[in-house]
């Protein structure tokens, strides 16, 4: 079967189980379909029959997982939303739609990706410019100094900006592995590569450390470091990176926990919530308590006690960053476990096109998405089950927001892009290698 | 790099793994724990889902009911306040009390035992309905009551001694448990303790009440008899102390019966040091001292009488001298009494100097109306010999009659009772009147006590003896 009828399958698979989740809200919750939301299933559906068409066309030969995979995330998060907060499903849904457009925007305007490694100094910047902005101007929810307001939304730059940092870096690495890896000199013994190539990754690391303590925001910066190490570490196969990555990153992050008073509170919860349980540790312990009460199957989509008489959800945040937390609860343990496994699934796939790509910069930029993608997954679903302190990121296409889903939509396309590319040179048609020749 | 990209790629998969291990933790085998966190306030909140069951009086008025406001229950109170620190409250911010709290599984259809229908629901999914609890309080004697303490800070426990089933059991000051949650912060950090359950909660010096134990253990023993005589001269001399009167009154020569009847200090220090520490502590016991009284509620919301240290309660066989003996025989040293365990008293010697097990519910019905349970009531203690009953039923009328109670004396109604009057060290007294009636055929057995007044236990608490009495005796049906 060719890729995109394979892709078709997924789909439909993945519109099966999406379907009998959103009747178990309704029925559940509404005891009857109502005919308006039917049509914004349809319009669900229609979105995604129109990437996969848009794939058709312009990248046959893309990993036909990938986007059933998306489409099945989003409708599991629309539909607790939907079930949490209605209204806001309306609204996740233009999102959804917004996030579609610009997927189709980097589809048609990039056509392909090694394009992108031409302009990685300007998309590096755009990237930091994007962070810079969120300091200076940022609004604080929560703590966390991640949003800007601006047109009537609210924009979390740091979703974009992540995509723009593993651009600048899988092509600023490749250009530079070797260097990195053949030492210059060494400082006490330590190989050090010279400055002029390692200065623009110093900028990197620094500037992890400014989200620190700039942004309050624990989860960020360890997300932004994370990305950097693995890509360091992926283009120069050298582990001292990884260690001195990991080790200048344990000591800001020992520094921040005593300097800055919200990655504290958040730290000294995750240590022993139970001291603070009516106060910083409430949410944690509530969304703890929420799990917990899944059980192994979970009492179904919609049935699960996720609300209060008076509609306020039983979590605080419960359809962001805690979406996992109302998943769990429903779904149980193991409806839980299979999201997790979808998110490997994604993760798998991502790396598969990164092992597969034909040259350096289509490796280090998948490799780096998924990376991207693993590592912000793992940081909330770990946070709200208490395995590590938690920090307020967004969980890829469930969590509601819309940065987050249309950043994640992005992130799809550029896979799909260097999968495409990799699949026609290893063994597309000759029609399929002339088309893309002239996109290049 | 594709080396070091599996290798990424492996981390990965350890740390997600790492998750689905921390779900299955959390989820699987610490789930029960979770759940049974007293911080956890969701089982509380899912049960509001459930149409609770009424909590009703004897005569069947609702104590407790519920209101339905878009697919939930809320309680509601249709007759007011109503023994809001027995019956408890049911709050989702503030968890459970009170027999609300005890009988939970009942009330919400969760027990085992609420029948037939109750069982389907539960093997088909269906949400239980709760069924409803009928208490012995007789809604008549508790307003009384409640109107008794009005603007007082006291207790007052009503029992049928014959039963153990408790009438009317009233805490002042008091609170309205419909707006319980808005009003919390003030109640829970009041000084005056309205959400303190007084009648089982509150220790109070005895005083002379205590005096119908020390005299059970004296004729039990045979160490004296009602006629037993004795010489007041006003101070009572013993181990470097001494015991005098209240209100420093000499009596001269009196037998026991006038020392009852008088509430002689000197005499009842005299008959404790004949007894001894040991025999005195005995016969508190045998009334249920030193015991959590068995009526079922929460852990903490009963708690035993007896002597207490700085640490709590103290064991019975701690150390008293003579002086300390002679004191505590007249209910004053480290003695403290619930009014509930003093109305047990009371109800051991109307009833023939058998103590019943005290309890509040007299029928659970499920909602198609089946009763699944019925009051059964149980002797807990044998007090004393029924000789020795009808001895101290005899000198306790006579306190009544002719002594220091006769305030709580009523026109065809034979009365028996003690007052106590226990003097705190600020200057204010404890006002007790312990007692029952009719003397021949005791219905009520009672523990009134009164903090915080200037007057005796004869002139402030007997009157309100008189009035509950008179109230109770009264009704068509008493439990």
């Amino acid at each position: 079967m060719s890729r995109r009828n394979l892709e078709l399958v997924f789909l439909i698979l993945a519109g099966a189980v999406s379907t009998m989740a959103y009747v178990s809200v309704y029925t559940g919750r509404f005891r009857e379909i109502n005919r308006v939301s039917i049509i914004y299933g349809l319009i669900f559906v229609g979105i995604f029959v129109l990437l996969h068409l848009l794939e058709r066309i312009f990248l046959p030969q893309a990993d036909p997982f990938l986007l059933p995979i998306t489409a099945l995330l989003a409708a599991i998060g629309l539909t607790e939303i939907f079930r949490i907060r209605p209204a806001l499903a309306l609204l996740q849904g233009q999102w959804l739609l917004a996030g579609a457009a610009l997927f189709i925007l980097t589809v048609l305007i990039v056509r392909d990706h090694m394009k992108l490694d031409r302009y990685r100094y300007l998309i590096g910047a755009v990237g930091l410019a994007l962070l810079v902005i969120t300091i200076v101007i940022g609004t604080t929810v929560n703590g966390a100094k991640l949003w800007i307001h601006a047109f009537g939304f609210s924009i979390q730059p740091s979703e974009f900006a992540k995509l723009a940092i593993v651009i600048f870096l899988a092509g600023y690495l490749d250009d530079k592995k070797v260097m990195l890896s053949v030492p210059q000199r060494h400082v006490l013994g330590v190989p050090v590569p010279a400055f002029k190539y390692f200065g623009p990754l110093l900028v990197m690391w620094i500037l992890s450390l400014a989200m620190l303590v700039f942004m309050k925001d624990f989860g960020m910066a360890l997300l932004f470091m994370s990305i950097f190490v693995s890509l360091m570490y992926m283009a120069t196969a050298r582990a001292v990176y990884v260690a001195a990555g990991v080790g200048l990153f344990a000591i800001a992050g020992a520094i921040a926990v005593y300097v800055v008073p919200h990655v504290q509170d958040r730290f000294a919860v995750w240590l022993d919530p139970w001291p603070h349980a009516s106060t910083t540790g409430y949410q944690l312990l509530q969304s703890l308590f929420t799990i917990a009460d899944g059980g192994i199957v979970g009492a179904g989509f919609g049935r699960g006690y996720l609300l209060y008489a008076n509609r306020q959800p039983v979590v605080p945040d419960l359809q962001t960053d805690f979406i996992f937390t109302a998943i769990a609860n429903e779904m149980g343990l193991l409806g839980a476990v299979g999201v997790v496994l979808v998110y490997l699934l994604f993760v798998w796939r991502g790396f598969r096109i990164a092992v597969y790509a034909p040259d350096g910069f289509s490796k280090l930029l998948a490799a780096g998405l998924a990376t991207a993608f693993a590592v912000q997954s793992f940081i909330i679903i770990g946070g709200v089950t208490r395995l590590i302190p938690l920090t307020g990121v967004t969980l890829p296409f469930v969590s509601y927001g819309g940065s987050s889903i249309t950043a994640n939509l992005i992130l799809v396309a550029l896979l799909l892009m260097v999968s495409n590319r990799t699949n026609i040179i290893r063994g597309g048609s000759d029609l399929e290698r002339r088309h893309l020749a002239e996109k290049g | 790099m594709n080396k070091a990209m599996s290798k990424v790629f492996i981390v990965a998969v350890v740390l997600f793994v790492a998750l689905v291990v921390n779900l299955t933790w959390i989820m699987v085998v610490r789930a029960q724990w979770f759940q049974d966190r007293p911080e956890n306030k969701r089982s509380i909140a899912k049960e509001m889902k459930i149409k609770r069951g009424d909590i009703v009086g004897y005569d069947g008025s609702v104590i407790a009911g519920t209101e339905r406001r878009s697919g939930y229950y809320y309680r509601d109170y249709p007759n007011g306040t109503f023994a809001p620190q027995l019956i408890g409250y049911d709050s989702v911010r503030y968890g459970r009390s009170g027999i609300e709290s005890q009988l939970n599984d009942q009330l919400t259809g969760q027990a085992s035992d609420l029948g037939v229908q109750n069982w389907v629901d539960k093997l088909l999914g269906r949400r239980p309905k709760g069924a409803d609890v009928k208490l012995t309080l007789v809604p008549a004697v508790q307003k009384v009551a409640q109107q008794q303490l009005q603007g007082k800070t006291g207790a007052i426990v009503v029992l049928d001694p014959k039963t153990g089933a408790l009438i009317a059991s009233a805490s002042a000051p008091t609170y309205d448990p419909a707006n319980l949650d808005d009003r919390w912060a003030t109640l829970s950090k009041d000084p005056t303790a309205p959400l303190l359950n007084r009648p089982t909660q509150g220790l109070y010096v005895p005083g002379s009440a205590f005096k119908v134990v020390t005299a059970s253990a004296g004729l039990d023993t045979g160490k004296v008899t009602p006629d037993t005589p004795f010489v007041d001269t006003g101070t009572y001399v013993v181990f470097g102390g001494k015991v005098t009167n209240y209100g420093g009154e000499v009596y001269g020569p009196n037998n026991f019966t006038y020392a009852l009847t008088a509430s002689i200090n000197t005499t009842f220090a005299k008959v404790g040091n004949t007894l001894g520490r040991k025999r005195l502590i005995a016969g508190a016991q045998q009334y249920g001292f030193y015991k959590t009284p068995p009526l079922p509620l929460p852990a903490g919301e009963v708690v035993p009488s007896g002597r207490y240290g700085k640490n709590g309660l103290l064991s019975p066989d701690a150390f008293m001298d003579p002086l300390d003996v002679a004191w505590a025989a007249c209910g004053q040293e480290k003695l403290l009494a619930t009014p509930l365990q003093m109305a047990l008293v009371a109800g051991g010697v109307a009833n023939g100097g058998r103590v019943m097990k005290p309890y509040y519910t007299q029928e659970i019905v499920t909602p198609d109306g089946q009763v699944v349970s019925k009051a059964q009531p149980e002797q807990w203690l044998v007090a004393t010999k029924a000789l020795t009953a009808s001895q101290l039923n005899t000198m306790m009328q006579n306190v009544v009659n002719a002594g220091t109670g006769t305030a709580a004396a009523l026109e065809g109604i034979q009365v028996a009772g003690k007052t106590g009057t226990a003097e705190k060290g600020d200057g204010t007294n404890l006002a007790w009147f312990i007692g029952f009636a009719p003397a021949n055929d005791p219905q009520v057995a009672f523990a009134i006590v009164i903090e915080d007044t200037q007057s005796t236990g004869g002139e402030l608490a007997a009157p309100i003896a008189a009035a509950i009495i008179k109230t109770a005796l009264a009704q068509p049906a008493l439990p």
